[in-house]
């Protein structure tokens, strides 16, 4: 638990991974632990697959919804080409980026318009940027867990075992079994623990 | 479950979006009539309150446009009842007539009006500032800096707009309507008021501009309620003052502008150094203060969001109040942000930093080339139509159409709704500017590259016949909506395209929903937005009763039937109208869901596919192209199942499920 300063994180993804409601839950325990939090939402079209980022501020003070340039504490990318995109202009010298490396590519890749990165080529740009990159395959292991869909829990738990988010994480536990789906609380929760182990791993 | 926003519980803090926030004030203030077309980024007021209407015992509608939202609202205002209307920047562009005089008789319900501006134009066809018009209509203008002033502004706008017996306007933008943040709440006012009508409340004729003694007396009205507002912008704490003794700069920021000021003050160690004076009322100032402020510094330096609203006024007051102050803002003289585009918090931060001449926190050299390096591995991620979208349809039975009808040079006119993205032009190559002073022949490739003049809503079936009594010959004139954008304002235009005799085809690509805005109801879906059954519209027996001569109703997903359906109405001396009819493939995918419903998706037969590319160019984004084989391909989980992929492969390569 780190209180003393402001901590920035972005959900970067392609619509329909739950980019939206990860960093609400995230915010929602910030405000729930007592601090002060602000979420900023960037979509293209709100269309299906176009690029989702969300912003995310919380501290004793905060004001804008927006994180600076080089100023990103935890970059949770839900995809690599979008953690890539966002990571470049936003992540912090001394940030973390969290990383699934299963693509979803665009259309402009799909009809040969543009070359898709390498995802090596992604995790090594990505380190060059940052202090650190944890990269998994977190929609296999969301898959193992029981279900693609909770993608987005499993790498809250990810970004949870970077020990940086100034709260408890049983309220961000809490948080999640209220605001996912009726039904599905325990499937996310698996997810989370296997995220949150995962990334203790390699942390 | 009651929604987070309809807790009746003081003192309870959460997470709200900008816009839901705005909903709780109202909430909060006993609302009991809430109007609104929908518009990026204002349509969660809206969906908020519709959600929570029947709950709290008060009435929301979604409306045709915002003029029909804004009299309905208003309606409510004049028989005492608090009312609340909400749109888009655009939107009050075709509000304006009746927001000018509305004012001049005032209002006895509080009266709310909600307008999200989108610097950055993230959503929108223009950056335009709505502050201006509250001004323009004289009336207090409320902007508020983070969710809890967008919530309480919402709230407290309510009493004052019956103190001022004037409609309140509270200016929101993007940043704050679609950003959450906490929020405290307030108490309910939960009296709910019978509606009353008097003729002659406290002025003769009172709700009728033109009733005796005159109009201009009732302009007279408006200025003599100008000292209760300025009364409220001094004290408010909305407007705060924050003078450093012995600083000589000071900030003038005005509502999400003064966050990103305020964040930029601490991060350049500037706290305790400037004095702040941040503005939650852009209109009228808070002249008071914004004079001791003068009067304190030299310097001073405007943060707003949009364009230079506040800074005009405070140059012009400077003049007599504190003469030979430096401003600088977004106006020409000493400028030090740009008066286009939305602030950041580095773009506020650095202003503020170059107009002190104090180092701004320096990115390296070394950075800065890696991130440039690594900058050229982002690939882009182009917006297109979703797959399986109808309007993939109409645009491929359009653009074959066309180039059957003589291959000259037709023009095609956009309208707004998930069609523009006809325009967006996102695998264009020829970017080129061209010169030459006959008409030009562009061919269509994909979808994005068909639409030639895009504005506003409703705007393209009246450019259309313009280009025809201008007597333009070189080719055919065609014009396309969606079916929200057909009862939002295009019906006077069929109307005189009709009667004057235009030669012109309409394509309205009715999906039954609003769906670019995330799919409201309208008067094709059969649903209010209370949930109420509403028989639907036709629009071929109303374009019909129009008067338009030939009217076809074709299938999108058929792309012969469409194709010749649109050659008929091009070849057609007349007035044509063509609705390409096929629900929403987002909700068709949700219906699917619920009923249970199996889609087997489509696959390509790898040995029949020739590389020919012809699937591509449908703009489908299910559709890939797998550069090693050369051969195409389909993404399962994407493929919708609607077969116009299959219809138009020259070599049969495509089926259900690839068994073919
Ligand atoms: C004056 C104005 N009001 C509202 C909007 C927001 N808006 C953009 S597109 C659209 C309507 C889209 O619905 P429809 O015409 O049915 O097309 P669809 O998106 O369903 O294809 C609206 C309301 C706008 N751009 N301008």
């Amino acid at each position: 638990m780190n209180k003393t300063k402001d901590l920035n994180l972005i959900v970067a993804g392609v619509g329909g991974q739950g980019s939206v409601l990860a960093s609400h839950i995230v915010a929602d325990a910030a405000v729930r632990a007592g601090l002060k939090a602000r979420v900023g939402e960037t979509f293209g079209a709100a269309m299906r697959g176009g690029a989702v980022s969300s912003h995310i501020r919380i501290g004793e003070d905060v004001q804008g919804p927006l994180v600076a340039e080089d100023k990103l504490d935890i970059l949770i990318a839900l995809e690599p080409l979008e953690g890539l995109r966002i990571g470049v202009k936003y992540l912090s010298p001394t940030g973390i980026a969290i990383l699934n490396t299963k693509a979803v590519p665009s259309i402009d890749v799909n009809i040969g318009k543009a070359t898709y990165p390498e995802i090596s080529t992604i995790v090594s740009s990505l380190e060059r940027l940052c202090k650190k990159v944890v990269a998994i395959d977190a929609t296999g292991l969301s898959i193992k867990s029981g279900s693609a869909k909770t993608l987005n829990m499993l790498m809250l738990g990810m970004a949870a075992a970077t020990e940086l988010l100034p709260f408890p994480i049983e309220i961000l536990k809490e948080t999640i079994r209220e605001r996912v789906p009726k039904g599905t609380e325990d499937l996310n929760m698996k997810a989370f623990d296997v995220g949150y182990k995962a990334a203790k791993e390699l942390l | 479950m009651v929604h987070v926003v309809a807790e009746d519980k003081i003192g309870k803090r959460t997470l709200l979006m900008g816009n839901e926030a705005i909903a709780r004030g109202a909430i909060e203030a006993g609302i009991q009539l809430a109007a609104a077309y929908p518009g990026t980024p204002s349509s969660e007021v809206m969906e908020t309150l519709a959600t929570v209407a029947d709950d709290l015992g008060f009435y929301a509608e979604w409306s045709t446009n915002e003029m029909v939202a804004f009299e309905v609202a208003s309606g409510a205002a004049i028989t005492g009842v608090r009312s609340l209307v909400c749109m888009k920047n655009a939107g009050l562009n075709v509000v304006m007539d009746m927001f000018m005089t509305l004012v001049y008789s005032g209002v006895r319900g509080g009266y709310l009006i909600v307008v999200a501006d989108d610097p950055g134009a993230h959503y929108s066809s223009n950056e335009q500032d709505t502050r201006f018009a509250a001004m323009y209509a004289n009336i207090l203008c409320f902007e508020p800096a983070n969710q809890q002033e967008a919530k309480d502004m919402a709230r407290i706008a309510f009493e004052l707009s019956e103190k001022f017996e004037l409609p309140v306007f509270l200016r929101s933008v993007t940043r704050l309507s679609h950003a959450s943040g906490d929020v405290t709440y307030g108490d309910m006012r939960k009296e709910k008021r019978k509606a009353i009508f008097d003729r002659h409340w406290k002025l003769p004729y009172r709700w009728n501009v033109y009733g005796p003694p005159s109009t201009v007396s009732k302009h007279v009205w408006l200025f003599s309620r100008a000292p209760l507002v300025k009364e409220f912008v001094e004290s408010t704490e909305f407007n705060t003052l924050e003078i450093v003794k012995g600083a000589r700069v000071g900030i003038i920021a005005s509502g999400i502008g003064s966050s990103y000021a305020r964040e930029a003050v601490r991060g350049l160690g500037l706290d305790g150094r400037v004095s702040f004076l941040k503005i939650g009322t852009p209109y009228p100032l808070p002249e008071k203060k914004i004079g001791q402020l003068l009067n304190s510094v030299e310097k001073v330096i405007m943060i707003e969001e949009g364009d230079p609203v506040v800074e005009m006024q405070v140059r012009a007051l400077s003049n007599s109040l504190a003469p030979g102050r430096k401003i600088s803002g977004k106006m020409a003289i000493d400028q030090i942000l740009n008066p286009y585009d939305e602030l950041t918090p580095n773009v506020v931060a650095a202003a503020i930093a170059k107009f002190l001449d104090i180092k701004f926190e320096e990115i390296s050299k070394s950075r800065l080339e890696a991130k440039a390096e690594i900058r050229k591995l982002v690939a882009p991620r182009s917006s297109t139509l979703c797959a399986g979208c109808p309007h993939l349809g109409t645009y491929w039975a359009l653009k074959v159409a066309l180039r059957r009808s003589g291959g000259k040079v037709w023009i095609v006119n956009g309208d707004i709704g998930c069609y523009e993205q006809g325009g967006y032009g996102i695998f264009a190559t020829k970017l080129a500017p061209s010169f030459v002073d006959h008409s030009v022949k562009y061919d269509i490739d994909t979808p994005y590259d068909t639409l030639d003049t895009n504005y506003i809503m409703g705007g393209g079936i009246g450019l259309s016949q313009g280009e025809f009594h201008a007597k333009y010959e070189d080719g055919a004139i065609v014009a396309v909506a969606g079916d929200s954008t057909f009862f939002h304002a295009c019906m006077p235009a069929i109307v005189n395209a009709v009667y004057n005799k235009a030669k012109v085809t309409f394509l309205v690509l009715d999906n039954a929903w609003t769906a670019m805005t995330g799919h409201q109801p309208n008067p094709t879906t059969g649903m209010t937005a209370m949930g109420q059954q509403s028989p639907i519209f036709r629009i071929e027996e109303i374009v019909k009763s129009l008067g338009a001569g030939l009217v076809k109703v074709a299938d999108p997903y058929n792309l012969k039937e469409a194709r010749e359906a649109i050659e008929e109405g091009i070849k057609y001396p007349g007035v044509s109208v063509i609705i390409t009819r096929r629900l929403c493939t987002l909700q068709y995918l949700r219906e699917a869901r619920k009923s249970k419903t199996k889609i087997v998706p489509y696959a390509v037969n790898k040995e029949k596919c020739t590389g020919c590319k012809i699937c591509i160019q449908l703009g489908c984004p299910a559709i890939d192209f797998e550069d090693g084989s050369k051969k195409a391909g389909i993404d399962p989980l994407t493929c919708t199942a609607c077969d116009m992929c299959a219809q138009l492969c020259p070599f049969r390569a495509i089926s259900p499920g690839g068994s073919q």
